[in-house]
């Protein structure tokens, strides 16, 4: 270690473009039951926990100008994993190119898993944070890996799911937050070396509330008691108890709780939060998670708070979705708070900003009905009649291509082929290639849509899902040589629509138009890891375009 | 080196046949192919194409059918390469012939599409294509010929009712064929009318899922002499490529299909494809095949091919016919026995034996058949005996 203490230097924060209002809600059940909740994002047909993460953790890294082949410490949260097991953290460090040498954990187990990530990553990173209170020494007890000295990547990207008609499922939303710690600054870039927001303090506290909210064993929706009083106290006590733990131990200088300029807090529904506020004698505006246009983000409302806190900063600048400058505003102080059923919460008190990337606003309203078929609520499973068997040991070999698109250069000619394998397509010369990574944008040259009834066997339940989709074939260019990849595109109304203050934007498109129709050739497109399909259990993900608006 | 001719053809009706089996179905041709007379002990080698569609017989499918034929003994391979495996077929047979190592060869297809469920055929079609890369993105056949009409459109400012017009002339032509799958006409603007599959292709765009086989007996010079119907093999000529789209440096041409009819073109002594020859049958699985395949033959320049099918030049009654038989859109497309199935209907025209369909005393057709979306294709120039004195 170097010695410096650990300070967050970028964030990324995404989240699906899809919205499902309460009042469509409201209109298929009567009422929505989710207080203090507009809207909620729903994820897309190929989206999940770790492609969420994936696009969050991109925008932190590219934030805070890291690249992810630095990584030291990968530690990824969530509550809604795409699998039960495995560790899902070799492949989110694929998606991004972490190297393998790196570390990494999981935390999970509940919503406080998000801010128990970024706990386990300061602790890695040594520092001088102070931590006091119950449960304080539990998480900082060797489970952090030691000899950090960074870039570490903290991401927590969450998709509760609840019951159709109660509190949970209605204002079941997702999204995914991410940041990068570090003691040090990158390789000559002086002028950064005083960025980045650092954490004054932390606190714990831990008492047993059983039943709040939870997940029965096998079961894929939470739950929880709905006895309203005890649930209220089942999160404020904990909460206002990391608070107090924290203040315990944080310097004289550090402002007092009610005094913060933002709120950075789990956020299960828009009451919570507004009852924690007001029982530290903060006001609710300063709460910066985004509930009420997100839903609940479970373990990753927090972080996305954090980043959200890091994109206003003292100047807000009233755009929700863009890349903010590093101010390092010391006087800018967030207090971002991770609340877990059964009564377990953190605090911890960060004092200036850092840059930030963020897309968290939405693009297409969606119906009840398509927000459960997205949701995986009511389509089937992919039909009889097989699909195209790509083993997973042959998917492995080729996973650098599909992830990152890491293309060939030939050593004789210079052409770029894709995927690096087998005789160059120019000179046709079997020759072993320097592998080179494609840009991050590219042209869609050709285009098509496949409707629902026409997709690929393996591909039927995501059309179930999500309806038709586009497919076409992208040409990037790298020092003076192209090379064409054929790909699916995702997000077809992504592009070319302004927002307004909040960061809500509507598709100007019926919702009826086929994905198909928003994408043309000549479209510059980048590329994100989305789900590709499901075989042999396993879920294959793979690079995607997605339009870019440049 | 002995020529190659095509001394019987003979096809069953391509369609829907629940009650028969790819065995009987290439047994209705066979014995369509090959004269009464001719006993099948003479047969010194077979080849017969076939994707396998639904997986019933992929090991040893082809000596599964000869053997039902009788043809004990007789050397047998399955040519695959997806929709041109019988076209691979034909030349196998000629290059058998003119190696001097066999005297009569039978070459054929079957395929039988339509007895598995929407979901297995889809599979089965589909692993005709790149499926690695190009499926893996969620691309359908349809899909990839899809991008290949956006990028055709575009490229050379035409308009899809160009693609209506390939559909309108095949149906019209098919409607008269009793072999034809789909034997009703249909108009441009029925075409355009149509669901769109995959945009710009609109059902009637898109060529069925067929069941049906095709045989064709190919002999010596000196054997095909005690034949009454003799086309001889004038040229022919095949080429492979990347089977993704995306790998080739062109989506507006199907280069294998140019390198297989230069070749072919070479051996025949054909110049100029438009005055050299008086007809084509040519592989239009989905209409904008049709357009490239005018220009990939080279009957005509790049972007000109869609005029040719609006001002009426490859209608039956046109300058230069194209797919008389009704093409892969109205015959059908029994992947397997595609290409040979163009071979009967050249055949068939050269030797006058085409019916409502008949050509006026045409001399020397083309077929051109292509798998996959253009990883391997096939061309032959077929020639009525006598013609060149040969």
């Amino acid at each position: 270690m170097n010695g410096e203490s650990p300070r967050i230097v970028g964030g990324g924060a995404y989240a699906p473009r899809n919205r499902l209002s309460s009042e469509a809600v409201a209109e298929a059940w009567g009422r929505s039951q989710a207080r203090g909740v507009e809207r909620v994002a729903v994820p897309d047909a190929d989206e999940d926990s770790l492609t969420m993460a994936a696009a969050a953790a991109r925008r932190a890294l590219a934030a805070a100008d890291r690249d992810a082949g630095s990584v030291e410490l990968l530690v990824f949260a969530t509550t809604t994993p795409p699998v039960e097991e495995p560790e899902l953290t070799p492949r989110l460090g694929e998606f991004l190119g972490v190297p393998e040498t790196a570390a990494r954990r999981t935390h999970a187990g509940g919503t406080r898993a998000g801010t128990a990530a970024l706990a386990d990553a300061l602790a890695a990173l040594g520092g001088e944070v102070e931590t006091t209170g119950v449960g304080a020494r539990a998480a900082t007890d060797g489970s952090a890996p030691a000899g950090v000295d960074g870039p570490a990547l903290v991401v927590a990207a969450d998709a509760p799911l609840g019951e159709p008609n109660d509190e949970t499922g209605h204002a079941a939303g997702a999204a995914a937050g991410a940041l990068v710690l570090d003691t040090g600054r990158p390789e000559g870039d002086d002028a950064s070396a005083a960025s980045g927001a650092r954490v004054l303090a932390r606190g714990e506290y831990a008492t047993d509330y059983a039943g709040t909210r939870g997940r029965e064993r096998g079961a894929v929706e939470t739950g929880g008691l709905d006895v309203t009083t005890y649930d209220r106290a089942a999160f404020r006590e904990p909460a206002t108890g990391a608070v107090d733990a924290l203040v315990a131990g944080a310097p004289q200088t550090a402002p007092d709780p009610s005094e913060v300029d933002a709120l950075a807090i789990t956020a299960p529904d828009g009451d919570r939060p507004a009852r924690v506020a007001g029982a530290l004698d903060c006001s609710p505006d300063r709460i910066t998670t985004p509930v009420r246009r997100l839903g609940d983000t479970g373990a990753a409302g927090p972080l996305v708070g954090l980043v959200r806190s890091f994109a206003d900063g003292p100047n807000p600048t009233g755009d929700a979705d863009d890349t903010h400058a590093a101010t390092g505003a010391a006087e800018h102080h967030t207090l971002c708070v991770g609340v877990g059923s059964g009564g377990a919460a953190d605090a911890a008190l960060i004092a200036g900003t850092a840059p930030v990337s963020t897309r968290l606003d939405g693009t297409r309203t969606v119906s009840y009905t398509d927000a459960l078929r997205l949701r995986d609520r009511i389509t089937g499973d992919a039909p009889a009649g097989g699909g195209a068997a790509v083993s997973v040991p042959t998917w492995r070999r080729s996973r650098a291509a599909r992830y990152r698109l890491v293309a060939g250069a030939c050593p004789n000619c210079g052409a770029l082929s894709f995927p690096a394998e087998g005789a160059c397509g120019d000179c046709h010369d079997l020759v072993s290639y320097d592998r080179v990574r494609l840009p991050r944008t590219g042209e869609l040259v050709t285009v098509t849509g496949i409707a629902p009834g026409g997709a690929p066997p393996e591909f039927v339940p995501q059309a179930e899902r999500g309806g038709d989709f586009p497919v076409g074939i992208v040409r990037f260019e790298r020092d003076g040589e192209t090379v064409d990849v054929p790909m699916q595109v995702c997000d077809a109304d992504a592009v070319g629509r302004a927002g307004d203050a909040s960061g809500e934007r509507e598709s100007d498109v019926g919702d009826t138009a086929p994905e198909s129709s928003r994408v043309t050739a000549g479209d510059t497109v980048g590329h994100v890891v989305r789900r590709v399909y499901e075989q042999e259990g396993v879920v294959r993900y793979g690079a995607k375009a997605r339009p870019v608006d440049d | 080196m002995t020529d190659a001719y095509i001394v019987g053809a003979g096809q069953s009706a391509f369609g829907s046949y629940p009650e028969e089996t790819y065995r009987s179905l290439f047994r209705t041709a066979y014995e369509r192919a090959v004269p009464d007379d001719v006993d099948g002990d003479r047969v010194n080698e077979a080849y017969v194409g076939t994707l396998g569609v639904g997986g019933r017989q992929i090991g040893l499918s082809g000596p599964a059918v000869t053997e039902h034929l009788g043809l004990h003994g007789t050397p047998c391979t399955r040519v695959e390469n997806a929709c041109a495996a019988s076209g691979y077929a034909l030349r196998q047979a000629v290059l058998a012939v003119e190696a001097g190592v066999a005297d009569l060869v039978l070459a054929g297809g079957v395929e039988v599409m339509t007895d598995t469920s929407a979901e297995a055929t889809k599979y089965w079609l589909g692993v005709s294509g790149e499926t690695e890369w190009e499926r893996m993105a969620g691309t359908t056949f349809t899909g990839v010929y899809a991008q290949m009409a956006d990028a055709y459109l575009r490229e050379h400012d035409a308009d899809r009712r160009a693609l209506s017009a390939v559909a309108a002339k095949n149906h019209a032509n098919g409607a008269r064929n009793p072999k034809a799958h789909l034997r009703f006409e249909c108009s441009v603007a029925d075409a355009e009318a149509a669901g769109v599959v995959a945009d710009p292709l609109t059902l009637y765009h898109c060529c069925p899922t067929s069941d049906g086989a095709a045989a064709l007996l190919v002999a010596s010079e000196e054997v095909a002499a005690s034949f009454d119907d003799r086309v001889r093999v004038a040229g022919f000529g095949a080429s492979s490529d990347h089977v993704g789209l995306y790998d080739r440096e062109t989506y507006t041409a199907i280069p294998a299909s140019e390198r297989a009819a230069a070749t072919a073109y070479g051996r025949a002594g054909v110049d100029e494809p438009r005055a050299d020859l008086d007809f084509a049958e040519v592989h239009d699985c989905f209409a904008v095949a049709e357009l490239l395949a005018y220009e990939d033959i080279g009957l005509a320049a790049p972007g000109e091919g869609a005029r040719l099918v609006t001002e009426g030049v490859t209608a039956a009654d046109g300058a230069f016919p194209v797919n008389t038989s009704g093409g892969l859109k109205s015959k059908g497309h029994p992947i397997g026995a595609t290409g040979a199935g163009q071979a009967v209907e050249a055949f068939e025209q050269l030797t006058g034996g085409a019916g409502d369909r008949q050509l006026d005393d045409p001399e020397r057709g083309l077929t051109h058949n292509v798998g996959g979306s253009g990883g391997a294709a096939v061309v032959h120039v077929l020639e009525r005996a006598g013609v060149t004195g040969a």
